[in-house]
């Protein structure tokens, strides 16, 4: 193990140790936790905001350098040089943290997916991404997939309702609908059960995609021009899904105004070309941001309830078998309820099955666990999350009125 | 406002002679009866609460909260009287106006009303037709409008009734609550009827306005938890002195109720810490469902369950004069008046567990509610109170008795009149049931 | 007088206070020493206090020699003097487990209330139905039709058991049940017939009563009108069960307050 390595694992178990030690005062200090979720849950979401796009989150994975260029701007974040260059697009999570602009720290797992999945194989100079790093094509692919199930099994869609940085740029239009003081609209429960069910369509559409446009490299075919591993759209046509992806543009933004990225020039280290960061951002990207934004404005979490990231968070924790392991639960204890239906008003997401079902574990897919429904339920002990088995929160008698604003 | 039609279409037309004489009459006799059942609630209680001693005033119908009313009105407020629990006294509050509920529990005034309906109807309909066909209850009298909801058959005609002294304004209710439409339609109601109060008391409800009646009677609800925790454990209070406490909700003034009730609890709280309980801890712990039961005649059932031998003592109740006024908070997300008007409307039709509602799971919600009450308070048998002409209580009892005896709790139907006379007979049969509690205790 | 041996044995008074007639059960060590009845009348206290006396004299006790008077009945707070009062379900359910110890139902029909009681495997009562309100469905139905079709009370039985087919009447009140019995009569119908109809119909009733509870035998009937052929004989068609009745029917609640007087006597030793 060399020195690098050695420091590398040291700042994780700094970084790691503060975040729990964080974790557990919080815990400690705010006695009813359950009045403070939503105050809670800001704290944590701005917490990792930084954490993600500042690569302090478990440092950037190193890049393999350049040796003509030297360090790209990134790489000069603390903890650089974990794993060599194993595993260098960085640890999958389901976030929408931009592989893009700071991937190498946590990437988006979408974006893993998509890059890895085809071809899996070392195909040899040129062909896939496997020309990069030196761990091989089913490692990575395996790494990706297993992380992502790890990862849903232990918090689920927690992630999309607590660290996300998307789902807190949701919040923030919330925030700004609520200045303004205009009601926010729904959508029946049918169309959001349908709506619901796109994400599914989304990411089988965008999985073939990516397979299609991954075999051009095999064939020796472009369907487009300049799409050739290494030329200039390859990194589009891997991923086809982060082109229409409304994260990107803002993940640039944030990077460019921390300094991490040069708002003029990016190097592409296969090839050492500089890029502007603008390269990255395409008119779809923006164009969605727009529609997104916009339709944040009007409905709670207007995305999350579309993010194919969060599907495929849903479909590792709220379906057979993953159901059974999945750590982090929402159960409801039924001849507790009186059925008043604030659980599904509150709704960020607009889930009905938590006021629906009879009892016990309400975990659906279109749950982001945000947790609003057990901060809002006046009945004690209704409402229970589950951590392992164990009751970390519940539904209270509510006794203050909520200070949502 | 539409002129005043003065040919009344239902009540027959007393003379002034005889409307004082009758309500001299039973004003007297229920000022004695509320002396009396006073009286009675310390003698049963050596160890009776001291801050009970406000709801002791308040229970008082014609003392203190009458002369308030009466300034109130005068200084330019309106008074809105309202029949059943479903009318959001939060938009009330919000326009300055006072709401009073109004169904009364005089039994002699029922009497009277058997002029204008027959006999088979409930008695505490018959009996608010009689008080306001007399003028007696003060709250009845002072109401510039009532609010009336169109729950079970027997209020729907009574509102009805009462437009031949009084400008009415009904809401109708849907009689299922699991359904979007029926929520739909039911905020529509609400939103009429915050347009009524609007344009009645002259006051714009703003949201402001709207907030800060929302956080009153949260807080209100807040007290009233408060108490309820307290009846969890070992007794502290007899029921009758927390029904009573409760009740007074329904024409106090809230924030003042909130500030008593919290002195009540304060005070039960040393209680629990002295160990100074009530009533022994091994006396079998009772729960009431069922027909609301008014003050101040219809006061009975409770007075029997805590004065019989062997004891009793209330712990819990589901009935909608008591604790299901304030069990449920408006439970507000966003605070925009939009947020607010649909927190009001789903906290009046949903959280409810009136037997007017009908559901394919057979009224599941009051059952869950009866279930976490009986473990909650741990209570031994609940006897199922229901005033003759109550349909729908009566009907559900069989459905409520076989969920009761799949908990092996004992359950114990108890069918009156508003009359004083069957209170022997009753007797027997409630001494039977604790008998029969205190039976299973031992064992 | 009795020896010093005895005087350990607990011997308790049961009094019930029935709506027309007091009884009184002498209970030694759970044996029945003595019974004695008498009709309650305007002065019940009186005649209470009577009874007791007469009771005492027969078995040549002083009221120094008992430990506990329980009462029960209608009219308990006549009672003279008592140690304890007991509701007259409990007095039953207790009289009629300790009559028959395999009883899960029992039913008491008095002159004017009916109660059918149902006992789980302890002689606990975990349930109880008492008529509403109306006499209907007891011994003063019996009365009043008897008077209608101008019978002797006691006659009304054995009558019944000679008809030979059924007809039917109202039985949810007296003053209606009695204008049917009086069309039956105008329809010529014969006294056995209508007899059994009056049977019929309090039968219909008190079945009615114990199906909400659940026919669990042994069921036990108990109270004046159990000495009724008629009415056993009816009852046992409606409810379909055979139903066990003791010796004195009429005493049961005497007894039940009689037993539950020895078991507090026991305890406040």
């Amino acid at each position: 193990m060399s020195m690098e390595t050695l420091g590398n694992l040291l700042q994780i178990a700094v970084f790691g140790g503060l975040i729990l030690a964080g974790a557990l005062v919080i815990l400690i200090w705010v006695k009813d936790k359950t009045k403070n979720i939503s105050t809670l849950r800001l704290f944590v979401q701005i917490a990792f905001v930084p954490l993600i796009f500042l690569g302090l989150l478990i440092g950037p994975f190193g890049l393999p350098q350049n040796p003509n260029l030297g360090d790209a701007p990134r790489e000069r974040l603390l903890g650089a040089d974990l794993l060599g260059n194993q595993f260098p697009d960085g640890l999958s999570v389901p976030i929408l943290a931009c592989w893009y602009p700071n991937g190498r720290t946590v990437t988006c797992s979408v974006w893993q997916l998509q890059a890895y999945l085809f071809p899996f194989w070392d195909a040899g100079p040129g062909f896939g991404w496997g020309t990069f790093y030196s761990s091989n094509g089913l490692e990575r692919i395996g790494i990706t997939l297993g992380l992502m199930i790890a990862m849903s099994l232990l918090i689920g869609r927690a992630f999309c309702g607590w660290i996300c940085p998307f789902g807190l740029y949701n919040d923030l239009m919330i925030r700004i609908r609520k200045i303004f003081k205009k009601p926010h609209l729904s959508f029946s429960e049918k169309t959001n059960k349908a709506i619901g069910q796109l994400r599914y369509l989304i990411i089988a559409a965008f999985l073939i995609l990516s397979v299609i446009l991954g075999s051009q490299a095999i064939v020796g075919t472009q369907l487009v021009g300049d799409t050739a591993p290494g030329e200039y759209y390859y990194s589009y046509f891997t991923a086809p899904f982060c082109q229409v992806c409304p994260m990107k543009p803002l993940c640039i933004l944030v990077e460019v105004g921390a300094g991490a990225m040069n708002p003029l020039e990016e190097i592409n280290h296969s090839t050492g070309v500089f890029y502007e960061a603008g390269y990255y951002v395409t008119s779809l990207n923006i164009i969605v941001l727009g529609l997104v934004t916009a339709g944040a404005l009007a409905f709670r979490r207007f995305w999350c309830r579309i993010c194919p990231l969060g599907g495929l968070t849903a479909l590792f924790s709220t379906f057979y078998p993953f159901k059974k392991l999945a750590l982090l639960r929402l159960n409801k204890i039924e001849e507790k309820c009186t059925k008043c239906g604030i659980c599904k008003r509150v709704c960020p997401t607009q889930v009905t099955e938590v006021y629906e079902e009879k009892g016990g574990d309400v975990t659906v897919s279109g749950c982001m666990l945000c947790f609003r429904c057990v901060e809002m339920c006046p009945y004690e002990d209704c409402l229970e999350v589950k951590m392992a088995r164990k009751t970390v929160l519940k539904s209270r008698n509510w006794l203050e009125p909520s200070e949502s604003e | 406002m539409k002129k005043q039609n003065t040919q009344k279409k239902y009540v027959p037309e007393l003379s002034q002679k005889e409307i004082d004489e009758l309500s001299n009459s039973i004003k007297t006799s229920s000022q004695k009866i509320v002396a009396e059942t006073i009286k009675r609630m310390k003698e049963s209680d050596k160890n009776r609460p001291k801050t009970m001693k406000y709801f002791d005033e308040m229970a008082d119908l014609f003392g203190k909260r009458e002369k308030e009313i009466i300034e109130a009105k005068k200084s330019g407020k309106k008074i809105i009287g309202y029949l059943c629990l479903f009318a959001p006294i939060e938009l009330i509050l919000a326009a300055d106006a006072i709401p009073v509920r109004i169904n009364s529990g005089w039994y002699d005034a029922t009497k009277i009303g058997d002029r204008v309906v027959p006999v088979e109807v409930c008695p505490v309909i018959r009996s608010t037709i009689g008080a306001k066909m007399v003028s007696l209850s003060p709250f009845l009298e002072n109401s510039d409008a009532i609010i009336s909801v169109l729950t079970c058959d027997a209020m729907t005609k009574l509102g009805e009734i009462l437009t031949d002294y009084t400008p009415i304004w009904q809401m109708t209710i849907p009689r299922i609550k699991d359904s979007d439409q029926a929520l739909r339609l039911w905020i529509e109601e609400i939103k009429s009827i915050k347009k009524e109060i609007e344009k009645l008391t002259g006051n714009k409800i703003t949201r402001k306005k709207l907030r800060r009646a929302i956080e009153l009677t949260q807080k209100a609800t807040k007290a009233f938890r408060r108490l309820q925790q307290l009846r969890k454990g070992n007794p502290v209070i007899m029921g009758r002195d927390a029904m009573l406490a409760i009740q007074t909700y329904i024409w106090d003034d809230v924030e003042r109720w909130t500030k008593n009730t919290n002195k009540l609890c304060d005070e039960l709280e040393k209680r629990v810490k002295n160990k100074d309980w009530s009533v022994p801890p091994d006396t079998p712990r009772v729960l009431i469902t069922g027909t609301p039961m008014f003050w101040p005649d219809n006061w009975k059932v409770p007075s029997l369950v805590e004065e019989a031998n062997p004891k009793g003592v209330i712990l819990a109740d589901e009935i909608c004069s008591s604790e299901r006024i304030l069990n449920d908070p408006v439970g507000v997300d966003e605070w925009s008046m939009n947020d607010m008007l649909n927190a009001i409307g789903e906290r009046y039709l949903m959280a409810s567990t009136c037997a007017c509602f009908s559901s394919t799971d057979g009224n599941e919600d009051r059952i869950n509610w009866l279930i976490t009450k009986i473990k909650d308070h741990k209570i031994d048998g609940v006897i199922y109170y229901v005033v003759r002409g109550c349909m729908l209580y009566a009907m559900e009892y069989t459905r409520v008795k076989k969920v009761l005896d799949q908990l092996n709790i004992p359950v114990y139907y108890l069918d009156t009149e508003y009359t004083r006379e069957d209170v022997g007979q009753m007797k027997t049969r409630v001494e039977a049931f604790l008998e029969m509690l205190t039976a299973r205790i031992d064992f | 007088m009795i020896s010093k041996s005895e005087k350990l044995l607990t011997i308790t008074i049961g009094i019930d206070l029935g709506t027309q007639t007091i009884k009184v059960v002498i209970l030694k060590d759970n044996l029945v020493l003595t019974r004695e009845k008498a009709v309650s009348g305007f002065e019940t206290s009186k005649v209470a206090k009577q009874v007791i006396d007469e009771a005492l004299k027969k078995t040549k006790l002083s009221i120094n020699d008992i430990s506990h008077i329980t009462a029960t009945g209608a009219g308990v707070q006549m009672a003279p003097n008592p140690n304890s009062t007991i509701s007259m379900m409990s007095a039953d359910a207790k009289a009629g487990f300790y009559l028959f110890p395999k009883a899960r139902t029992i039913i008491d029909v008095g002159a004017e209330e009916a109660r059918a009681i149902k006992c789980d495997d302890n002689g606990i009562m975990v349930d109880f139905v008492v008529n509403e309100r109306c006499a209907a469905g007891a011994g003063a139905f019996i009365e009043a039709m008897a008077r209608a079709i101008e019978v002797k009370m006691e006659e009304m039985g054995p009558l019944s058991l000679k008809a030979e087919r059924a007809s039917s009447i109202n039985a949810t009140c007296v003053i209606f049940g009695e204008s049917d019995v009086v069309s039956l009569i105008h329809k010529q119908e014969s006294k056995p017939e209508i007899a059994r109809a009056v049977f019929d119909a309090m039968a219909d009733r008190i079945s009615s009563m114990v199906h909400r509870l659940g026919v669990n035998p042994e069921v036990v009937l108990v109270g004046g009108v159990a000495k009724d052929v008629g009415f056993i004989a009816s009852l046992k068609r409606k409810l379909g069960v055979d139903i066990s009745i003791p010796d004195y029917p009429e005493y049961a609640g005497a007894l039940g307050a009689a037993l539950i007087a020895a078991k507090r006597a026991k305890r406040n030793k």
